[in-house]
């Protein structure tokens, strides 16, 4: 048996372990949360170090992709540096593949995406081959990243102007503590009361809500009207906090294994194991490959 | 080690390059704060004003300000006319900034536009 660990920065409430067959292969697929100790992190990296198959890090990026342009997270890439034997991924090689994927099925085979839609992607630097190809399909978009992340209130309307900004604060921006820019630990099972009451708005106005779960739920208003939720890693609270929030229908990127979707971090190192490649090796086109054979489709959960 | 008349040009360049740049001021119009910036190896206060998306710089200090940016001299001098970041020396803590966190970020954010790449 295969065995995947995730390692997340996240809380450890959402902890679980499941055992999968992918492509005749049986995996052990399990998530370790560190409460936001990056410490403890470095820690259960090293413990894991050789006795896995592959290690998926959450509740961080480790790069960061802005068209071919890639920029490294500096605390990612400690997370990373701790382990000499064991691939480790945080998900963004299969998330460039993945999503701008499920972007296209969704639009071609469901009426939750459509030209028009105006769409607030809460964060987009994390997941630009989304943001591009929501862009592409003709959505009418907001990308929330400087509202969200420091409450500016000056939505970006194109993927050229997201590009811009990326390129001139990034190769920065990286260097800062991981936790000033993105919610750890603790901090991702409440609520920033002040930007829910400021930037309610951008959420009412919205037909689609896409991007890391963390961030839309932690700046969700209440009384939402039947809006489309488009994430990737969502657990039964979850679903149950959208459904109170008034959300309509919850998209997931990935696939739901015993009431759960995994985060792309712990998908990309189950397909890293099936590969069984050197990760420099590995091509956007091997993930899109195995994506069609393990025959992955975007989960589409009805809540109201 | 910089002077103060050094550190009062340097402000004068980050002042100069923020209202000239329409998107910061668009970006910043609701975003009144009080920035004082100090140095720690001489005699030398500053106070920037971002009022309605614009700024304004006079030498000296005011009395509860939103932000308060302190460092040595050279590293102050260095920062506002862009031939360093603030992420290193704030990193590893020549460079200290008290105030909210969305604050401390945005001011990071605001340089990195008028020097970034």
């Amino acid at each position: 048996m295969k065995k995947v660990v995730s390692v997340s920065l996240g809380s450890s409430k959402r902890d679980h372990k499941v055992q999968v067959e992918l492509l005749g292969e049986q995996f052990e697929i399990s998530r370790m949360g560190t409460d936001g100790d990056f410490n403890r992190a470095l820690e259960v990296l090293r413990e894991l170090d050789g006795k896995v198959d592959a290690i998926g890090l959450g509740g961080i990026d480790v790069y960061l992709y802005v068209r071919q342009k890639r920029y490294a997270i500096h605390d990612g890439l400690k997370l990373v540096e701790a382990v000499k034997m064991t691939p480790v991924v945080d998900g963004s090689g299969l998330k460039n593949t993945l999503e701008r994927e499920v972007v296209r099925i969704l639009a071609e085979n469901t009426g939750l995406l459509k030209k028009g839609m105006k769409v607030l992607m809460v964060s987009s630097l994390d997941r630009f081959g989304m943001a591009e190809a929501l862009y592409d399909m003709g959505c009418d978009m907001t990308y929330g990243d400087l509202i969200f992340t420091m409450g500016m209130t000056y939505p970006i309307k194109t993927v050229a102007e997201l590009e811009d900004i990326a390129n001139r604060t990034l190769p920065d921006l990286v260097k800062m503590p991981f936790q000033m820019l993105y919610p750890t630990g603790k901090k991702q099972e409440s609520q920033d009361e002040e930007k829910v009451r400021r930037f309610a708005g951008y959420y009412y106005e919205a037909d689609v809500i896409a991007g890391d779960f963390h961030l839309i739920r932690r700046f969700m208003p209440a009384g939402m009207n039947g809006q489309t939720i488009l994430t990737n890693t969502t657990t039964r609270d979850d679903v149950e906090f959208l459904r109170d929030k008034g959300i309509g229908t919850l998209a997931t990127t990935t696939p739901e294994y015993e009431g759960r979707s995994f985060g792309t971090n712990v998908i990309e190192a189950a397909m890293v194991a099936i590969l069984g490649k050197p990760l420099e090796q590995i091509a956007a086109e091997d993930y899109l490959e195995l994506l069609r054979r393990l025959n992955f489709q975007p989960r589409i959960l009805r809540l109201s | 080690m910089a002077t103060h008349t050094e550190i009062t040009e340097s402000l004068k360049v980050f002042k100069d390059n923020y209202n000239g740049n329409e998107r910061l001021k668009i970006m910043n119009r609701d975003w009144n704060r009080v920035v004082v910036i100090k140095a720690t190896d001489i005699e030398s206060l500053h106070t920037l004003k971002v009022q309605d998306g614009l700024v304004s710089l006079k030498e000296g200090a005011v009395e509860n300000p939103n932000l308060t940016v302190i460092s040595d001299s050279e590293t102050l001098a260095d920062i506002f006319y862009g031939d360093i970041t603030p992420t290193e020396p704030y990193n590893n803590g020549t460079l200290r900034i008290i105030g909210q966190e969305d604050d401390i970020i945005r001011l990071d954010f605001i340089s990195l536009m008028i020097w970034g790449e």
